[in-house]
């Protein structure tokens, strides 16, 4: 395994001294997110596999190119779980991917996000050198933090090679259930309920229904069911599987495809199109023709803020645009990672 | 201890007169406010910057920042001063930036779960705040540490095993920069806001690459019970497995910490309590009425199997927050074991699974010691601390105090460890950052280079020279 390290190390090296552009790739099911792809590919799908694996420590170690999939049944065979549920788009997807993009599925307003889980990091820098960062240990104030910093940035920062994350007891019951509620109603529930003592793991609100997942204890989540009414979900584990890979009928809708991250208690978004609401209220998706600066309007009164996710125009930059200060202290960052600027260049900002 | 070497430049008085002009009496050249902020609750030889000013709002603080940068004086952040590695002292002089009068609770959004404050609220003061929200801020180190100090820290305490650390619930900072900028970072959406995740960067920088001067963080619904229990153990051991077991059960304990009987013994005398002088564990359990029974008959049957004994309930809030206290109180009541000592703390993290294993060789070198010892720590966690009690009379305790140091942290490195779970790098454990993060650090370096090309933000901390 070192010889595919030595290769990728070797192909950075050259890029930074050519200062050609490398495109860094795992399995692929998240080339439409972000700006554009730029450069060579560099895939980290040989460096695949998982390292060690503790149930009693409650850590896993794995390479970036193990397909999540894959990672996903080896913690199930011990009764384990990532807890963010990261989305795959995909069976090719890996964990280095799910990384740097720092997606989390709908466990995340209750469970925590990508970043929560990250103990530790091992990656190549643009300058081709191997680095680790934290561990796996649950605390570690030893320096400057940057596993978590990995987590989202997209691949402009390194390669990530393996990554050190704590994992999660399945729960011992889950139910799901639904009642029909209009959006207003759905979201003054989300968060009435988040203040209560309830075993929630996702909430959703689409098509005229909000979708509650209850995880724990078998005693909490029955007494739970009870206290929410509501109806069945028989097959809740597919509807939660089909919203975290975007399967649902509204992702196949035509228009450009928006996410916005506000908070959670912010009143139904008043854009065209059609949404889903989900974590509690704190995430919207919004398939809409309105134009980029309306939604990003509409997400910054919410206190947040708006990707273009899916379609759409994105020769604006798909993340919410950076203020003059703040896009010169990321500079600073990559260069202090990737001096030549060759790792995913515009895949976040244009000029990072 | 490793004392820095440090070159100090003589402070312009064209400065100190422009932070006179703009600060008044809010600027202190007094000795005793100099010496108050150039020490903390370390052994390490205290370092007086050369002035202390008491900003009250982030653009004073920026103000400040700049008028130091033009003359190429250094800034120290400083909180309440109670960091154990000598985080604040001003070892190549320069101005102290004291953030406590920065005390407001600027707005609590019960509905949305947080709150945002001025970087010099304490956690005490902030509880307070929320008392009648049916919220509550569960970071808890044990000193009355600000708000700001924590997040530059990335402090934890007794709750981080459920609750976790300043990491995870730090959403949002403003920050001024090595230039005297002013950043928001985060905000109130529950996700990470665009670009880098730089809220994480400046949680645990320890005042290194900007001066935060207001956090927003993530409450916490208040359980609905809670129930305390003390229990004491006929070893270490069994005390350490009992943990190990109730965390690989998944029991979403809220509360575990570890004394050992010579802990147990201080803590009897400084807060008053009748302990049984073993080897004891403090837990607490959160969650509705029906789990935390359900947790409590879980851990308590862990704990009988393993020779646990005089299981104790605190029902009663009073009674819990005594217990509590006198949890925290344990360094300074441990302190009270050696008349006129200088304490020494360690602070390594290993994977739980080791931890049993890494406190039975860690006794095998207490036993060795000719000081006293004593051990305790958030065993939930991995992290354990000695406070080691040295006779500043008896100058040669000193090395054999740095030898243990570093015996425990190089054995938590061999188990995957880290040489510091919650109290950071400062100046006291540098000296470990090579050996912990190999080439890593120069990227943490060059970070601090491209942040901070002056050197000026609390200069010779978390980075080797
Ligand atoms: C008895 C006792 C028990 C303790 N128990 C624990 C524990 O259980 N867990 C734990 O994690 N810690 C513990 N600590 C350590 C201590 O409480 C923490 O380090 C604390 O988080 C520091 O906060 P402070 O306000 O005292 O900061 P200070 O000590 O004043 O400063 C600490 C560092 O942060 C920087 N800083 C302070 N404020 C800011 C700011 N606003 N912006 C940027 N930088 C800033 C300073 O420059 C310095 O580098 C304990 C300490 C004591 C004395």
């Amino acid at each position: 395994m070192q010889d595919i390290i030595d290769q990728l190390a070797h192909a950075i090296r050259e890029a930074a001294s050519h200062k050609t552009c490398l495109r860094i790739r795992g399995g692929g099911t998240k080339d439409f997110y972000g700006g554009p792809l730029r450069g060579e590919s560099l895939s980290t799908t040989a460096y695949r596999g998982v390292i060690d694996y503790e149930p009693t420590e409650l850590v896993v170690i794995a390479r970036a190119g193990t397909p999540l999939p894959e990672l996903e049944a080896v913690l199930r065979e011990k009764g384990q779980m990532l807890a963010f549920e990261p989305p795959h788009f995909g069976s090719s997807a890996t964990l280095g991917g799910a990384i740097a993009a720092g997606l989390s599925g709908p466990r995340r307003a209750y469970a925590g996000a990508v970043r929560d889980f990250m103990l530790g990091v091992r990656m190549v820098d643009g300058k081709g050198s191997d680095l680790r960062f934290g561990g796996r240990v649950m605390k570690n104030v030893a320096g400057y933090d940057i596993s978590r910093l990995m987590a989202g940035s997209l691949g402009t920062l390194g390669v990530i090679l393996e990554a050190s994350l704590k994992t999660l007891p399945l729960p011992a019951a889950e139910f799901t259930l639904r009642r029909e509620q209009t959006q207003a109603e759905a979201i003054a529930l989300m968060n009435e309920w988040a203040g209560k003592p309830l075993p929630l793991s996702a909430t959703c609100h689409t098509g005229g229904f909000l979708y509650v997942r209850l995880s724990g204890a078998v005693a909490a989540v029955r007494a739970a069911r009870e206290k929410l009414g509501g109806e069945e979900v028989t097959d809740g584990t597919t509807f939660w599987r089909e919203l975290r890979d975007q399967r649902l009928d509204f992702f196949t809708l035509p228009e450009p495809l928006w996410r916005l991250s506000i908070k959670s208690t912010a009143a139904a978004l008043d854009l065209p199109g059609e949404q889903i609401i989900e974590w509690g209220g704190a995430l919207r998706w919004v398939r809409t023709i309105a134009d980029a600066q309306t939604i990003r309007e509409a997400a910054a009164r919410c206190g947040g803020h708006a990707a273009l996710f899916r379609g759409g125009d994105k020769t604006t930059g798909v993340f919410h645009p950076l203020p003059p200060v703040m896009m010169r202290l990321h500079q600073r960052l990559k260069q202090a990672f990737d001096p030549a600027g060759i790792l995913n260049p515009g895949r976040m900002y244009e000029g990072l | 201890m490793n004392q820095p070497v440090s070159s100090r430049k003589p402070f312009p008085a064209e400065l100190l007169a422009a932070l006179m002009a703009k600060f008044g009496d809010r600027v202190s050249t007094g000795a005793a406010i100099l010496e108050q902020h150039g020490k903390d609750e370390s052994a390490h030889p205290h370092a007086p910057p050369d002035a202390v000013v008491f900003p009250e709002t982030t653009a004073e603080v920026a103000l400040i920042v700049k008028l130091c940068g033009k003359h190429g004086i250094p800034v120290i952040a400083f909180g309440a001063g109670s960091s154990l590695e000598g985080h604040v002292l001003a070892i190549y002089g320069g101005v102290s930036i004291d953030l406590t009068r920065m005390n407001k609770v600027l707005a609590v959004h019960a509905e949305d779960q947080d709150v945002t404050v001025e970087a010099g609220v304490t956690r005490k003061q902030l509880n307070q705040h929320l008392r009648d929200t049916g919220l509550f801020f569960p970071i808890d180190p044990g000193a009355d540490a600000t708000l700001g100090g924590m997040a530059a820290t990335r402090a934890s305490g007794t709750n981080a095993v459920r609750y976790g650390t300043m990491s995870e619930n730090v959403m949002g900072l403003t920050v001024v920069l090595a230039d005297g900028r002013i950043i928001h970072t985060g905000g109130r959406s529950r996700k990470s806001a665009a670009g880098y995740d730089l809220t994480r960067l400046f949680v645990g920088s320890e005042g290194t690459l900007g001066l935060i001067t207001e956090v927003t963080l993530r409450l916490h619904t208040l359980p609905e019970a809670v129930s305390a229990a003390v229990c004491a153990f006929p070893s270490v051991d069994a005390a350490v497995r009992a943990v190990i077991q109730t965390i690989q059960l998944g029991v979403p304990i809220a509360r575990c910490e570890l004394l050992d009987a010579t802990t147990i013994g201080a803590v009897n005398l400084y807060s008053g309590l009748e302990l049984r002088e073993a080897p004891m564990l403090f837990c607490e359990f959160h969650g509705t009425t029906a789990s935390v029974a359900e947790q409590a008959e879980t851990v308590q049957t862990i704990a009988r199997e393993l020779g646990g004994m005089d299981f104790e309930w605190a029902t009663k809030q009073e009674d819990r927050t005594r217990l509590w206290q006198a949890r925290h109180d344990a360094y300074l009541a441990c302190r009270r074991l050696r008349p006129n000592n200088r304490a020494f703390s360690t602070d390594v993290c290993v994977p739980i699974s080791r931890l049993a294993e890494c406190i039975a060789e860690t006794y095998d070198d207490i036993a060795m010691a000719s000081m006293p010892v004593a051990l305790f720590g958030h065993v939930g966690d991995g992290n354990f601390h000695l406070v080691i009690l040295l006779d500043p009379d008896h100058p040669e305790e000193a090395d054999l105090a740095d030898a243990l140091n570093r015996r425990v942290v190089m054995r938590a490195l061999e188990m995957g460890g880290t040489c510091t779970g919650e109290h950071g790098i400062g100046i006291g454990k540098i000296e470990f950052m090579n050996e912990e993060h190999g080439d890593a650090v120069s990227v943490m370096a060059a970070i601090k280079k491209s942040l901070d090309p002056g050197n000026l933000l609390n200069p010779g901390k978390i980075i080797p020279a």
